[in-house]
């Protein structure tokens, strides 16, 4: 069987019970949004999980720095790298919810579509620093080094740019109420909260497949030592 | 061996980098089929209640688990061939040791 | 030295060129800044790039790296308000000079550069160990100068439209503090780097 079984099919239950829950589950009528509130489920858990993988990244990056054991590198690396895979179909979903809801896809003045933006061109000089850098030591410091200061700017620039600007077209940042008010403490936090945890796992799963495969690779390339 | 097992990792990088794309593209797309209902704003937001008397919400929900049932069938099916080669590379690794002991 | 001088008078002399209807405020201080993120890109690249192996080696068995890096900051804060100043005369001797509020002007010039000569220093360092260096080097120093940039920016703005203090007040605070942000984390990530 796979390996850690119950916590994976628990994220594919989580998962499954939050989409058909999400269409077949009770919503509060708003205007402007009329049904695409049950996006909810789907645009935020994606970018929950993103900050998870990044957070880890970071997590890893310093305690890499701190021993210079290659694995940790390796689980840094592969963490940003599921990080941007969830922060790719959040940008999507987000751009064609805004479609519907505010106008047009891309926003020019919302404070956390510009922070979004700047989060992922930091990630993205990421991936290209590890891609140009050939030696594997040289490369696993290095983009240790910038991973801590990456993952400082994308939080500052995700979670706290946002909340301090004046005017923005997200709830819960630039003056707007959170979702709280929308009705969230009765129906749908019993979909939302599950959704999260599902993604946060099914990225977790993710995590650990790319690890244990880059692990293999590693163990295989290099007889000397093995991590 | 080790080439072989190279070869096939790089099988793996390919399948695992095409399955991401498709999961991406299959999100985009069915993301947008429910929302494709929503026209004008009247007095009271109108929903998709009409769309759920009929029974055609079922609909909606079965296509979206079906695309993520599959996802995770093929994320299911690569954790195993993970834990076969990993379990493999440790019984040859054993049975070298056994043998240079001997 | 010379070449970023160069640099800047070059860029301000094409910008003046192609603004035939004259430069409003707003333009010349987002014009202005963007020249200083690059004319700073340059200064700092210098810092690292001509490192030769031989010195490389040098430096590290006789210097502590922290020492190391404080002095490279340090020239690259000052060699950076040098360029901030002939930029600032360049623009007013071409264009205009729009600034009401000096003072602010340069309050936010000064801890607006220092912030960028912190961040570069350390982007340079990275930047130098791989091979294709200077479109690396542009890149990795972007989004760390997105933050610095904007509040430099809402201050410049304040400084020519004559606004009062009190309303500058967060945006200076926000730069002091990213300031010392920035050259903690420059000077504790320095180490790692050292050995290279």
């Amino acid at each position: 069987m796979i390996k850690n079984w119950w916590w994976k099919i628990g994220a594919i239950a989580l998962v499954l019970y939050s989409i058909a829950m999400g269409f077949l589950g009770n919503v509060p009528r708003l205007n402007i949004l009329n049904e695409t509130i049950r996006n909810l489920y789907f645009h935020v858990p994606l970018w929950f999980a993103m900050l998870v993988q990044m957070g880890i990244s970071w997590v890893f990056a310093l305690m890499y720095l701190n021993g210079y054991k290659i694995k940790y590198d390796i689980l840094s690396s592969r963490a940003a790298y599921v990080g941007g895979m969830f922060a790719l179909p959040g940008v999507i979903t987000g751009s064609i919810w805004a479609t519907y809801t505010w106008g047009k896809p891309w926003v020019a003045d919302d404070p956390k579509l510009q922070g979004v933006m700047a989060a992922m061109i930091v990630y993205f000089v990421y991936y290209l620093l590890r891609a140009l850098i050939p030696d594997a030591q040289t490369k696993a410091r290095i983009s240790a080094v910038y991973n801590i200061f990456a993952f400082i700017m994308t939080f500052v620039f995700i979670m706290i740019y946002p909340r301090l600007a004046p005017n923005s077209l997200h709830p819960g940042n630039g003056g707007n109420p959170a979702f709280g008010k929308y009705d969230m403490d009765n129906m749908m936090r019993l979909v939302f909260y599950p959704a999260c945890i599902g993604w946060i796992l099914m990225s977790v799963w993710l995590l650990t497949v790319l690890n244990r495969m880059k692990k293999l690779q590693y163990n295989l390339d290099n007889d000397e030592e093995e991590i | 061996m080790r080439k072989k097992f190279n070869l096939i990792m790089s099988r793996f990088d390919d399948l695992e980098m095409k399955r991401l794309l498709f999961f991406n593209f299959a999100f985009l797309i069915l993301n947008s089929f429910g929302f494709a209902q929503q026209t004008s704003i009247e007095d009271a937001p109108q929903m998709a209640d009409s769309f759920r008397a009929d029974g055609k919400i079922y609909v909606v929900v079965l296509v979206l688990s079906v695309v993520f049932a599959c996802l995770a069938t093929y994320l299911i099916i690569i954790d195993r061939k993970i834990s076969k080669l990993e379990r493999r590379i440790a019984e040859t690794k054993l049975n070298n040791k056994i043998a240079e002991v001997k | 030295m010379a070449s970023i001088l160069l640099y800047v008078l070059s860029i301000v002399f094409i910008s003046f060129l192609s603004f035939k209807s004259g430069i409003k405020p707003d333009v010349w201080c987002a014009l202005f800044w963007i020249v200083l993120f690059f004319a700073a890109i340059n200064a700092a690249s210098k810092s690292f790039f001509t490192e030769s192996k031989a010195r490389g080696i040098y430096n590290y068995t006789l210097y502590h790296p922290t020492e190391f890096v404080i002095s490279k900051i340090v020239y690259n804060i000052l060699l950076l308000w040098v360029v901030c100043l002939c930029s600032v005369l360049c623009f007013s001797w071409m264009i205009n000079y729009p600034v009401q509020n000096t003072l602010l002007f340069i309050m936010a010039l000064l801890l607006g550069s220092t912030a960028l000569a912190g961040s570069l220093t350390l982007m340079s360092c990275i930047a130098s160990k791989t091979g294709n260096s200077y479109s690396v080097m542009s890149l990795l120093s972007m989004p760390v100068c997105i933050p610095v940039m904007l509040l430099s920016l809402r201050l410049t703005k304040n400084a020519i439209d004559g606004l009062e203090w009190s309303v500058s007040y967060k945006y200076l605070g926000g730069l002091f503090f990213i300031d010392l942000i920035i050259i903690t984390l420059s000077l504790f990530l320095f180490r790692y780097l050292w050995k290279e």
